[in-house]
């Protein structure tokens, strides 16, 4: 037994490893947003507390905090809804259907997704300002839907093809028609599903960083992760306790999506990578 | 259901449309104007002009570009191995039956959720000289001789990298890895113990093997992630000091940046194929479609 002692001493050790690991930096984040002086763990200095960063962030006007998480959010969740619309069709078609090809065409959509996306960014950037969408939010919901399309097909098709079928060929002999069949037996049973998907695709647009940078140019559209790349202080010193409050006040609706629905994120993710 | 007439399929078609027009629209024709573009002189203000393949052999000719690939399969070949032993080894502990497991999994998200921008303003503070957590750490455990400039040196500011994305990516691979496990069936493993295998044994001789094909799928998505990083350097190094830590991403969109399409898109289309080719390699290799079937 004293090989069993060792291994659940190893994964005690482990877990407070991990836990270490992952909320250190973001414990960090929250004490120098609350702390006077960002050299607080320095030698012969202290904590002090105080809330004048974080008020400094959601009160002070030429920040724009408020801007950002606003555009952040209108972009991402009308990503996300977007996304589900146009690829809950293109799974159900893909999952229920027989059409011949259907994985090549599941497996050339996966390719498209490995493109980098610095070789699209500069015609995107183009064709944004030929339709006058820069600084927009459809400059950044559109491609945004395209990118994280061929990850929610995927999610999605493996969620619908777990729904029997015997429910379609009982709604075919009552006489619904395919699409009736999608909307009134399939997207009632995928809800999770749907739901799954709708989150990660939020999440990803609220974290893309490149294609916000180069096709935003102020407040009007700018997002979370742009304005906190490029908060800078205006007189030569860095002030950290200002950005690390902005930094804790804009991953909050991150990280409290991701913890509230984790099971679903979790879902989510191995659908799309495990299963297909 | 079998009994389609070819109206019905002509329909079934009529519901990828969207989705292909979106493809079409916002990925495969810009990497295609990308290829197109690169074959220009296209900067802003002045008038366009094709050139051939001036731009790849100014891009062969150019130390900058050399340093930028050098770094780019550096950092991947480094940071992409790190993150599958590191996020196998939380995946093990996860897996374990532990009574706060809910809360780790939460706490092991959190990484992952944070935007990468976001958290290279952490890390940018974490390897400050003068406040950093990282020199005070140092200090308090009386490590080395004084404080370290983390980001001042081409292979400090390398690793402060690799640590900064292995805590971002770690969590995804650890996840993912996790739902490979759950799928190896208890009595493996208890017939292994029955056999004397010690649980080390048990682990290379039954998991590992057991996770070959989810630890492609792994290999394959950071591999195609960590060859586009950008917006960690973008933030944390700037791809700094002296252009050391400047991948092909930040490269070419530089130029985008600058207003200098043509030899970006240069730039853009090697990172491309650099890409595929990858990408080709591991679906012949590795047993990619077993694995997501």
């Amino acid at each position: 037994m004293r090989e069993e002692a060792l291994k659940r001493a190893l994964v005690w050790l482990g877990a407070a490893g991990t836990l270490l690991f992952c909320l250190g930096p973001i414990v960090y984040m929250v004490l120098i947003a609350l702390a006077q002086s960002p050299d607080f763990p320095g030698p012969g200095r202290g904590f002090e507390p105080t809330l004048k960063h974080l008020a400094a962030v959601a009160l002070r006007p030429s920040l724009h905090f408020w801007d950002y998480l606003g555009n952040s959010l209108i972009v991402s969740a009308a990503s996300a809804g977007l996304c589900l619309l146009v690829a809950a069709p293109a799974a159900f078609a893909l999952s229920r259907l027989d059409l011949p090809g259907r994985l090549v065409i599941l497996f050339a959509i996966l390719a498209v997704s490995m493109f980098p996306p610095v070789s699209l960014v500069s015609l995107l950037f183009k064709m944004m300002t030929a339709l006058g969408w820069i600084n927009t939010y459809p400059a950044l919901v559109l491609p945004y839907v395209a990118w994280v399309l061929p990850l929610s097909l995927w999610i999605l098709a493996s969620y619908f093809g777990q729904i029997p079928r015997d429910l379609d060929r009982a709604a075919l002999i009552d006489g619904c028609s395919s699409w009736q069949i999608l909307r009134r037996v399939i997207v009632p049973l995928a809800g999770p599903g749907l739901f799954s998907t709708g989150l990660l695709a939020f999440i990803f647009a609220f974290n893309e960083f490149l294609l916000a940078l180069m096709l935003t140019t102020d407040h009007q559209a700018r997002t979370i992760p742009v304005g906190a790349a490029l908060f800078q202080g205006l007189h030569g010193q860095t002030p950290w306790g200002e950005i690390m409050a902005f930094a804790c006040l804009a991953v909050l609706p991150a990280i409290g999506l991701t913890v509230a629905f984790q099971r679903r994120v979790i879902h989510g993710l191995t659908r799309g990578a495990v299963r297909g | 259901m079998r009994a389609h007439s070819a109206r019905e399929l002509a329909g079934a078609y009529v519901y990828l449309l969207p989705v292909l027009a979106f493809v079409l629209v916002f990925i495969l024709a810009p990497v295609l104007g990308a290829f197109r573009a690169s074959l220009f002189q296209d900067v802003t203000f002045l008038p366009r002009k094709f050139i051939g393949l001036d731009n790849y052999l100014r891009l062969a000719e150019t130390p900058v570009f050399w340093t930028s690939l050098r770094f780019t399969c550096l950092f991947v070949l480094i940071s992409v191995p790190l993150e599958i032993v590191l996020g196998l080894l939380v995946a093990l502990v996860l897996d374990q039956p532990l009574p706060f497991r809910a809360a780790l999994r939460a706490s092991v998200l959190i990484p992952w959720a944070v935007p990468a921008a976001v958290s290279g303003r952490i890390w940018e503070l974490i390897y400050d000289y003068n406040l950093g957590l990282a020199n005070a750490l140092l200090g308090w455990l009386h490590l080395g001789q004084g404080p370290v400039n983390w980001l001042g040196s081409g292979w400090g500011a390398f690793f402060s990298l690799v640590l900064a994305d292995a805590w971002k990516t770690t969590p995804f691979v650890a996840l993912i890895l996790l739902a490979g496990l759950a799928a190896v069936p208890d009595e493996l493993h208890r017939q292994g113990e029955v056999d004397g295998a010690s649980f080390v044994q048990r682990f290379f001789r039954l998991t590992l093997p057991l996770l070959r094909p989810i630890l492609v799928v792994a290999l394959l998505f950071r591999t195609i992630d960590a060859l586009r990083v950008f917006d960690l350097i973008f933030v944390l190094t700037g791809g700094g000091p002296g252009g050391a830590t400047t991948s092909l991403s930040l490269y070419g969109a530089n130029f985008f940046l600058a207003g200098d399409f043509g030899f970006g898109s240069a730039v853009s289309v090697v990172l491309f194929l650099l890409a595929l080719g990858l990408a080709l390699v591991y679906v012949r290799a590795g047993r990619f479609r077993e694995g997501l079937g």
